[in-house]
């Protein structure tokens, strides 16, 4: 079986001496292509550790990470950074956009740093259309509601057709329509792209929704329960 | 709020530090200077005293003042500390002009005429001398030894020190009570208390002892310093700008400058101005920091004037701390390198020894000490307006923080929104540049900020430099004009008798010394201009000549109505060789000074007259245009001559055409038209072959030498002396000490300016960091978004810098207008109308400029990589 992401006996401590703090222990975990699957824990479980460490936004303590097949501990901080923007998608609570560019540049921005890579303004625009904000796209993010920011994430994180989609809390600001709405476009885009994407909530009803759920608890990975068949199955997302 | 303000200071600490540290650099700069320029005044006035005499006022006063003016008498109004009296005895002419003075002892002592060997005569044959006039009259004797003057015997029993500028006064010997002379009235020389005004206390004295303002004659070089004179009142100066035909923005300029020290005070103005922008703006940038924290108080019920209150406490504390640090500091750093650099506004020490040769009058030596004195007024001063400055400051940063919303205030900059809605990606537009464009300029009150701040240091070195540059041109000519080309020795004829002078087989000797390099010489006679009633200018100026009574006496005027429409105006006519004519190029204000064009043809070059405020006119003529000049046919004439008012047969009278329009004559004479308070009188001049053919004159009136390199000095003025011995009253002036201490005065000038501009720089640099600082990291947030989609660190550098090089680019464009547009106009304004350059030819050196506008850029850069660096080692989940 081919992995996406594949955790390795992965261990995260912050802090020195007899301020130390064990944030992950000995995680072990894959993620398969085509796979919706989410992390749920309570509060400094070290679920978002464990969603950074995935996206090469922090380094591990201990143990090794591989995206792709490649172990991403092995590169210098330049090839991560290329590695990342060309395979990883992040969507984080906050929506994180840039406030001084409007909707189509915010999602545009991230193809712009690959020199003499081609911005296909038809993609753009599909998935603004898609997630439903190309009418906004002349908007600034302080111009928008929460969930439309976020869609804005989303199609951002999609832009470079990631390997894989991180979401940090995706609907952790947004009303209970919204988050709705909002699951519902990434359940759509794992669908119509095949994307991958691993999503940490603590929001268990949300996770139900999702190909499978990983329990974290203290550091550890408690459980993992598949909820529906594999993709290309009848009830895949 | 006190308790407040004290907490916001404490977790603040880098701003905190930044307020304080931009508080004490610039209490420093403004105390350090002014005790400095104050320091100058101080000495200038002390050397003046040296030089013209410790006194304030002389008067020809009556028998109850003479008799009961004493010093230390305290009166209503005025407190005399010290009275002389001097009268003169006798005169004779042969062969100098000398004056034979009774003094007191007080007078003695308030002009440094103290006897140095030997005692004060009491006889009736005794004499008192000093060195420079027992030099010029080849007396090689000592005390006790005979003198022959004026064909009289007189024992010498004193030797007194030389006076200061000896070469400007008559000389003088001092004899005693019993000196078988002529009674004459005696002068009251008197110095009132310093402490009070002077014009004061003279006003009280004249009431008190019914004394005329007419018979009193003030020691100007020491009385302006002191407020000799009173001054005209703002209101009437600017009502006189306003009202008269002869007002305007110059004459205002130029009263507050002589009567209300415009240069001292604005200086220390726009000093101040500058420290409170840079206060102000480290401050605003510590306090948007802290917006969205007022916007919280706020909504939490804390009224504005809260707010307001603990920001000024917060500045008030800081000041109280920083100011007296800064001015401790300041004035500490310069007291240290006072004594190297004392004299750099001081127009020249005058040096407390007597002159190396004693035959020889030696202007203007260095070597006088020069004491640091603390300006405690401007420092009381300029705290007290920064005190009230910085309450100023703290409402207007509540006043602007209350015209956001609480929401805004908290909810940070949203500026950006109100450009146009472009999507840059389409246009193939770089978001990199895009995104670190938008984060420049979405402030503009920022980024006019920063760029102020960056081009400030920058203007004011710009500034600095062209003063300094064409400051060096005007002290070379000034030297060349006062002095003649700068030369180092100049012999002169000690005379007003135009045929006194010194033979060309003297000169031909002079020149041939092989000490010597350069020996101009120059021929003299005293001649009339013969203009049209109409073309006359400046009537008034010439009303005020003609009341000079030595000119009225001497020439009937200086400016004579000749009842045929005509005006004779008394002018001094020159006769350059090729090598004074040439240098005279750089003088040149219209047409050519072409040595060949003068000894051909019928031209000359004419002496430009200048107003008080700079600017030149000759009559309305220009080159091209004939001029008639009347001079004596004899300089062996009779003194009714010279009046020109004599039978036509006496003159030559002839017709000439301008060549050229100079600003100043080189080499000037001082016997004739430029005596008592005069100077730069009406030149006309000509070449050496001109003077010889037209009216005949062979011999020179002056002659100025300069000594090749390593010769010895004392030697070749000694060889001069031996030359010159048999040429009756002629006298040689050195003017090595007087090159060189001016020489040393503009080199310390310049680098006194160039080091307070390199402080001003440094002061602005600290803001720029300061300001860089704060932008990029106000950005941190949004940088760690860019990061986390995947720029590199090295785009994310090459984004930064970028960021800092356009900045510095900005600031160049900024400077290079600021300085062509307004700047230089004003400097050149300045120059040329308020302290009058004679010229205004030297530019900015290309390098300084590439120099300053390469700085900017380097600046710009390293600003804002410090932060960067800071940026891109932070973790990115933490700051997004």
């Amino acid at each position: 079986m081919k992995y996406i992401l594949e955790l390795r006996h992965v261990q995260k401590i912050y802090g020195e001496k007899e301020n130390q703090v064990e944030a992950l222990k000995n995680i072990d975990m894959q993620v398969k292509e085509g796979e919706f699957a989410a992390i749920v824990g309570t509060s400094g479980s070290g679920k978002s550790t464990l969603l950074n460490l995935a996206g090469g936004l922090d380094t591990p303590t201990g143990g090794r990470i591989y995206i792709k097949g490649r172990e991403i501990g092995s590169l210098t901080r330049k090839e991560l950074t290329i590695f990342r923007r060309r395979n990883i998608g992040f969507v984080f609570q906050n929506y994180s956009l840039m406030p001084v560019l409007n909707v189509y540049d915010n999602v545009a921005l991230p193809v712009t740093f690959d020199r003499g890579s081609h911005i296909s303004h038809k993609y753009i625009e599909e998935l603004l259309r898609e997630l439903g904000i190309w009418e906004k796209r002349k908007k600034y993010p302080s111009e928008l509601s929460g969930g439309q920011q976020q869609r804005v994430a989303i199609a951002r994180a999609l832009v470079n057709k990631p390997a894989i989609l991180l979401a940090d809390e995706p609907t952790g600001n947004l009303d209970s329509g919204t988050t709705v709405e909002v699951i519902g476009l990434l359940k759509a885009s794992c669908r119509k792209y095949n994307q991958t994407i691993l999503m940490v909530t603590h929001n268990e009803a949300i996770a139900q929704t999702c190909d499978r759920i990983i329990h974290i608890e203290d550091g550890r990975v408690t459980a993992g329960a598949r909820l529906f068949q594999e993709k290309g199955g009848d009830g895949a997302c | 709020m006190l308790k407040l303000a004290c907490q916001y200071m404490r977790y603040y600490k880098s701003q905190t530090f930044a307020i304080l540290a931009s508080m004490i650099l610039t209490a420093a700069l403004l105390s350090g200077v002014s005790s400095l320029m104050y320091s100058s005044q101080r000495n200038d006035l002390e050397n003046n005293k040296f030089v013209y005499g410790n006194w304030h006022y002389y008067l020809d006063a009556g028998e109850e003042a003479l008799s009961s003016v004493r010093a230390g008498q305290q009166e209503e109004g005025f407190t005399v500390e010290q009275c002389g009296r001097l009268t003169v005895r006798d005169m004779v002419s042969e062969p100098y002009k000398i004056y034979f003075v009774d003094a007191d002892e007080s007078f003695r002592k308030m002009t440094h005429r103290e006897l140095v060997e030997g005692i004060y005569p009491s006889g009736a044959d005794e004499i008192a001398v000093d060195r420079y006039t027992l030099g010029n009259l080849g007396f090689s004797g000592g005390v006790g030894d005979v003198l022959c003057l004026g064909g009289k015997e007189y024992t010498l029993t004193g030797i007194v020190k030389s006076a200061w500028a000896a070469g400007s006064d008559e000389m003088v010997v001092f004899v005693g009570e019993r000196f078988q002379g002529q009674e004459s009235h005696p002068l009251l020389y008197l110095r009132f208390d310093e402490g009070e005004k002077l014009y004061k206390q003279l006003e009280a004295f004249c009431r008190q002892y019914g004394i005329s303002w007419d018979s009193v004659t003030a020691n100007d070089e020491v009385t302006r310093y002191l407020d000799g004179e009173r001054p005209d009142s703002i209101y009437d100066i600017v009502k006189f700008a306003l009202t008269d035909e002869r007002g305007n923005f110059t004459y205002i300029i130029l009263k507050l400058q002589s009567e209300y020290h415009l240069a001292f005070y604005g200086m220390i103005l726009l000093l101040g101005i500058f420290s409170l922008f840079i206060i102000y703006s480290i401050f605003q940038i510590s306090v948007s920091r802290r917006a969205a924290e007022y916007g919280m108080m706020q909504t939490l019920g804390i009224s504005g004037a809260a707010i307001g209150g603990t920001l000024i406490l917060e500045l008030w504390t800081l000041f109280l701390a920083g100011y007296p640090t800064g001015c401790l500091l300041g004035n500490g750093v310069l007291q240290l390198f006072y004594r190297k650099f004392g004299n750099v506004f001081s127009a020249g020490t005058a040096g407390k020894g007597q002159s190396v040769l004693p035959g020889a009058d030696q202007i203007l030596g260095s070597g006088g000490t020069s004491d640091f004195y603390v300006a405690f007024g401007p420092m009381a001063a300029g705290f007290f307006f920064l005190f009230a400055a910085l309450a100023f400051v703290g409402w207007l940063t509540v006043h602007s923080m209350q015209k956001k919303s609480i929401r805004q205030a908290m909810g940070g900059d949203a500026s950006f929104l109100k450009g146009r809605r472009r999507i840059y990606s389409r246009r193939n537009r770089s978001l990199v540049s895009v995104t670190a464009g938008k984060f420049m300029f979405s402030n503009k009150k920022r980024v006019i900020g920063i760029l102020l701040s960056l081009s400030i240091g920058g203007c004011i070195f710009l500034c600095t430099t062209y003063m300094t540059e064409n400051l060096k041109v005007h002290a070379e000519m000034s030297m060349k004009s006062d002095d003649g080309l700068g030369s180092e020795y100049r012999v002169s004829v000690k005379s007003d008798t135009l045929s006194d002078t010194i033979p060309e087989a003297v000169v031909d000797e002079i020149r041939k010394m092989p000490e010597l390099g350069q020996v101009y010489g120059t021929k003299y006679v005293l001649g009339e201009l013969i203009i049209r009633e109409q073309e006359l200018e400046w009537d008034e100026y010439f009303d005020e000549r003609n009341k000079d009574s030595l000119f009225l006496e001497r020439y009937g005027g200086i400016c004579v109505d000749r009842g045929d429409g005509t005006c004779g105006i008394k002018y001094d006519v020159y006769g350059y060789d090729e090598g004074m004519l040439e240098q005279l190029g750089g003088f040149v204000l219209e047409g050519e000074a072409d040595p060949e064009g003068l000894t051909q043809g019928d031209q000359v070059i004419a002496v430009a007259n200048m107003d008080g405020q700079g600017n030149y006119n000759f009559y309305g003529k220009h080159p091209g245009d004939t001029i008639t000049l009347r001079v004596p046919k004899q300089l062996d004439c009779l003194e009714e001559v010279l009046k020109f008012q004599s039978p036509e047969e006496n003159y030559i009278v002839k017709e000439f055409e301008i060549g050229a329009i100079v600003s100043r004559a080189l080499a000037q004479e001082d016997a004739y038209l430029n005596v008592n308070s005069w100077s730069n009188a009406e030149s006309i001049i000509m070449s050496n072959e001109q003077m010889r053919g037209v009216y005949g004159i062979r011999d020179y009136s002056f002659v100025n030498a300069s000594a090749i390199d390593g010769a010895d000095r004392e030697q070749a003025a000694g060889e001069m002396l031996e030359r010159i011995r048999d040429v009756p009253r002629a006298v040689l002036k050195d003017y090595t000490s007087a090159i060189e201490n001016q020489k040393k005065y503009l080199k310390q000038q310049q680098f006194f300016f160039s080091a307070i501009a390199v402080v001003l720089l440094i002061i602005s640099l600290f803001h720029i960091m300061n300001s860089m600082n704060y932008s990029i990291l106000s950005r941190r947030r949004e940088y760690g978004i860019i990061r986390a989609m995947g720029i590199t660190d090295t785009g994310f550098y090459r984004m930064i810098l970028g960021t800092g090089i356009m900045y510095g680019v900005l600031a160049d464009v900024f400077i290079f207008l600021i300085y062509h547009i307004v700047l230089r106009r004003f400097m050149d304004y300045y120059m040329s109308h308020v302290v009058q350059f004679l010229h205004l030819t030297s530019g900015i050196p290309g390098g300084i400029m590439a120099g300053i506008m390469i700085l900017n850029i380097l600046i710009a850069a390293a600003a804002v990589v410090i932060p960067a660096r800071k940026i891109g080692k932070s973790d990115i989940v933490s700051v997004i």
